[in-house]
C-alpha cells in the first residue's frame, strides 16, 4: 500500500514537471522567456503579503470547489454543474441580502448563507434525481444546466434585479457594509476576506464527513467498486442524491462568499469558470480530500501568479493548459509514467506483489 | 401572437444551420458510442476545428485550406483520445472532460499570442475567407449543409450495411468475438476516434467559416454536449441523431424569433431546456416500455 502511494506521488511529481515543461516549450514557440515567465510566476504568488494573500484566496476557492467535485464523485455521481449551482447561490443570497438590508447582520447573514446553500442544492438536485430515477447521464444534464442557470442569472442581474445604484452600470444592489466579509490587515490590498474562515470550516467539515463518518465510508465503497456496495446493501441511489445535495451546496456557499466578499454585489463576470479549474484539480488528485486541499495550495500559485504573466504578455490560460497536461499524463499513469516511476521507486513493488 | 411570425423561412433557415452544427458533431460522438466508447471531448475537438479553420483560411486565403486545417486538427485530436482511452485504458470521462477545458485554453492562449487579437479574432476584412455558399430563395445556404445531409446518409450505410460498421459495433459490444474471426477491437476503436474527431473538425469548420469568418474564445458554446444528448437520444441511429438535431435547431430558431415578446437571454435557454426535456421524455418512455416488458 506504500509502495503504491509512493509510486503515484513520484509519477505525480514527474507529471507537474514534465507539464510545465510542455508550458515553456509553448512560451518559447510563441516567443517568450520561460524562465522569465516562470520567475514572474512564483514571484507574483509568493512575493509579497499582499500576492500571498490573493494565493491563499484562490487556494481555498479551488479547495472548496474540488472537495465539492470530490464529494459527488465519491458518492458515484459526476457534477460538472457546480458553476451554475454557485451563481444561483450567489444571485440567491444578493437578492436576499438587498431585501434584509438595515436588519441585524446576525439574522442576515445566516439567512444568506442557507438559501445560497439551498439555491445550489436545489439545482444540484435536478440531474441527481434525473440520474437515479431514470438513469439519465449526469455529465450531459448538468453542463447544459450550467448554461441555463447563467444565462437565466445574466436576465435577473440585467433586468428584475439590476442596481438601481448611479454610475454602477451592471450588477445587483450592492450588499450593505454591515454584511460584508470584510478584508484582512495581514493581508491588506488582497482579495482575502474574512470568508475564508467560513471555507476552511466547511472543508474540514467535508474532510472529517468522508474520512471519518459512516456515511462517508459508504461513499468510499461506492466510489470504488458500486456493485461491491450494492451487495453490502448500501443504496447507490441515496447516496448519489446527498453527495449530489452536498456538493450543488458547497458550490452555492461559494457563490454567496464571492458576492458578500470581493464583488459586494452579484456580478456576471465574478467567476472566470472557478468550479471547472477546481474539478481539474479533484480529478488530478483522484477525488482523495487531503490530496485536494495541498495541490490546491501549488494550483493556487500558479493561477495567481499566472495572471500576472500577462504583463508580459503570456495569457493565463497557460495554466489552464498545464493542468490539462497534467491529468493526460496522470491519466495515462499505467502506461505512459508508471514504467519510470515503478524504476525510481525502486524495483521493490514487484518483488513485494509476488509475495503478498 | 402571431404563429406565422414564428413558422416561417428564415425560422426554417435558422434551425438547419444551427442543426447543422449538432448534426456533424453528433455523428462524430456516435462513432465512438457505436464503438462503445462515447466520446465527452467533441465539444472541446469543435473548438479547436473552428480555431484551425480560420487561422488555415487566414494564412492561405483559401476556405479549402480552412478546412484542411479543421480536419487535420480534428484527426490529431481523435486520435489523441484514442491513444489515451485505447491504449493508455484511460477513463473516457476525464479524457472527454480535460480535453474540453485543454482546447478552450490552447484556443484561448495561441488567439492572444496572434498580436492585437484577444476574445475574437479580427483580422482585416476580407482575410478570412468563407466556405461557399449559394442561394435560395432569397437566403444563404453554406454548402456544408448538403454535405451534412449526405453524410448523415453515408454514416447510416456505413453503420449499419457494411461489414466496417458491423465490426466498429461489435469492438464495443463483443471485443472478444471480433478479436476471435480476425479482427483487432482496438484498431475498430481507434477508427471510430479517427472519424470522430474528422466530423468534429467539419462542424468546428462550419461553426467558425459557415456564415461568420470569424473565431471567438469558447465559440462551441456547449453545443457539443447538445451533440451527446441528441446522440443519446438519437441512440446512436445517425437517422435519429439528426432529428433530434433538427429539434433542437428548431427550438433554437423559434427562440430567436419569440425575442420580441420573450427576453432574448430567456429565450437563448430554450434549447437547453428543451434538450433536457427531450432526455427525460426518451427515458421515461423506455423505462415505462421496460416495465411493460417484464
Amino acid at each position: 500500500m506504500k509502495q503504491v502511494r509512493k509510486q503515484y506521488l513520484v509519477s505525480l511529481g514527474l507529471s507537474v514537471l514534465i507539464a510545465m515543461l510542455l508550458g515553456a516549450a509553448l512560451m518559447l514557440l510563441t516567443g517568450h522567456n520561460p524562465i522569465e515567465a516562470y520567475g514572474i510566476m512564483f514571484s507574483g504568488a509568493l512575493g509579497s503579503m499582499t500576492d500571498l494573500g490573493d494565493t491563499l484566496y484562490k487556494s481555498t476557492q479551488l479547495a472548496i470547489t474540488g472537495l465539492a467535485t470530490a464529494v459527488a464523485s465519491q458518492s458515484g455521481i459526476f457534477n460538472v454543474g457546480g458553476e451554475g449551482q454557485m451563481y444561483l447561490g450567489a444571485l440567491a443570497s444578493a437578492w436576499l441580502g438587498a431585501l434584509l438590508k438595515g436588519t441585524s447582520p446576525w439574522l442576515a447573514i445566516p439567512a444568506c448563507l442557507c438559501i445560497a446553500g439551498l439555491a445550489g442544492a436545489l439545482w444540484a438536485l435536478i440531474p441527481a434525481l434525473l440520474k437515479v430515477k431514470l438513469k439519465i447521464n449526469e455529465v450531459i444534464t448538468t453542463i447544459l444546466m450550467n448554461t441555463i442557470a447563467l444565462k437565466f442569472c445574466s436576465y435577473m442581474s440585467n433586468g428584475p434585479l439590476k442596481t438601481t445604484e448611479r454610475g454602477i452600470n451592471q450588477g445587483t444592489q450592492s450588499i450593505s457594509k454591515a454584511f460584508r466579509f470584510a478584508s484582512i490587515d495581514l493581508f491588506s490590498g488582497s482579495n482575502l476576506t474574512t470568508a475564508v474562515v467560513l471555507i476552511v470550516f466547511i472543508i474540514l467539515l467535508v474532510w472529517y464527513m468522508m474520512n471519518r463518518t459512516t456515511t462517508g465510508f459508504e461513499m468510499k465503497l461506492t466510489g470504488q467498486n458500486e456493485s461491491f456496495a450494492r451487495f453490502s446493501g448500501l443504496s447507490a441511489a441515496r447516496l448519489a442524491v446527498l453527495g449530489m445535495l452536498i456538493s450543488g451546496a458547497m458550490c452555492g456557499l461559494l457563490g454567496m462568499f464571492e458576492t458578500f466578499g470581493v464583488q459586494r454585489r452579484f456580478r456576471m463576470d465574478f467567476s472566470s469558470e472557478f468550479y471547472f479549474d477546481g474539478m481539474l484539480v479533484a480529478m488530478i488528485m483522484q477525488y482523495k480530500p487531503l490530496g485536494i486541499v495541498l495541490m490546491s495550495f501549488f494550483f493556487g500559485i500558479l493561477m495567481t501568479g499566472g495572471q500576472r504573466m500577462q504583463y508580459i504578455g503570456v495569457s493565463s490560460e497557460l495554466v489552464e493548459i498545464i493542468q490539462s497536461f497534467i491529468i493526460f499524463l496522470m491519466a495515462a499513469e499505467s502506461g505512459l509514467l508508471g514504467k519510470v516511476s515503478r524504476a525510481l521507486t525502486g524495483g521493490a513493488a514487484k518483488k513485494q506483489e509476488v509475495k503478498t | 401572437m402571431d404563429l406565422g411570425a414564428i413558422f416561417n423561412l428564415s425560422t426554417l433557415m435558422n434551425t438547419i444551420n444551427t442543426a447543422t452544427i449538432v448534426v456533424l458533431a453528433g455523428l462524430g460522438c456516435l462513432m465512438t458510442d457505436q464503438a462503445g466508447m462515447m466520446c465527452i471531448g467533441i465539444d472541446g475537438m469543435m473548438t479547436a476545428g473552428a480555431f484551425a479553420a480560420v487561422i488555415g483560411s487566414w494564412l492561405c486565403s483559401s476556405w479549402i485550406m480552412g478546412l484542411v486545417f479543421a480536419l487535420a486538427v480534428g484527426l490529431l485530436l481523435g486520435g489523441f483520445y484514442g491513444l489515451f482511452v485505447i491504449r493508455y485504458k484511460s477513463d473516457e470521462f476525464i479524457i472527454g472532460v480535460a480535453l474540453n477545458i485543454f482546447a478552450v485554453a490552447i484556443t484561448t492562449f495561441l488567439l492572444r499570442s496572434i498580436p492585437g487579437q484577444s476574445g475574437s479574432f479580427h483580422p482585416a476584412t476580407g482575410a478570412v475567407v468563407k466556405l461557399p455558399s449559394f442561394s435560395i430563395a432569397g437566403s444563404n445556404v453554406s454548402i456544408m449543409v448538403p454535405l451534412s445531409w449526405l453524410l448523415v446518409a453515408l454514416t447510416w450505410l456505413l453503420v449499419y450495411r457494411t461489414p466496417l460498421g458491423f465490426w466498429l459495433h461489435a469492438s464495443g459490444e463483443h471485443p472478444e468475438s471480433l478479436r476471435s474471426v480476425g479482427r483487432s477491437p482496438e484498431r475498430m476503436k481507434y477508427l471510430g476516434s479517427l472519424a470522430c474527431g474528422l466530423f468534429c473538425g467539419l462542424s468546428g469548420a462550419y461553426l467558425s467559416l459557415g456564415y461568420l469568418s470569424t473565431f471567438t474564445e469558447n465559440m462551441s458554446a456547449s453545443q457539443g454536449y447538445v451533440a451527446v444528448a441528441c446522440v443519446i437520444f438519437g441512440r446512436s441511429n445517425p437517422v435519429y441523431v439528426f432529428l433530434a438535431a433538427l429539434l433542437f435547431g428548431f427550438i433554437d430558431a423559434a427562440g430567436q424569433r419569440m425575442q420580441g415578446i420573450v427576453d432574448p437571454t430567456l429565450t437563448a435557454t430554450f434549447p437547453y431546456i428543451g434538450t433536457i426535456l427531450m432526455m427525460v421524455i426518451l427515458a421515461v418512455r423506455y423505462t415505462a416500455m421496460k416495465k411493460k416488458r417484464a
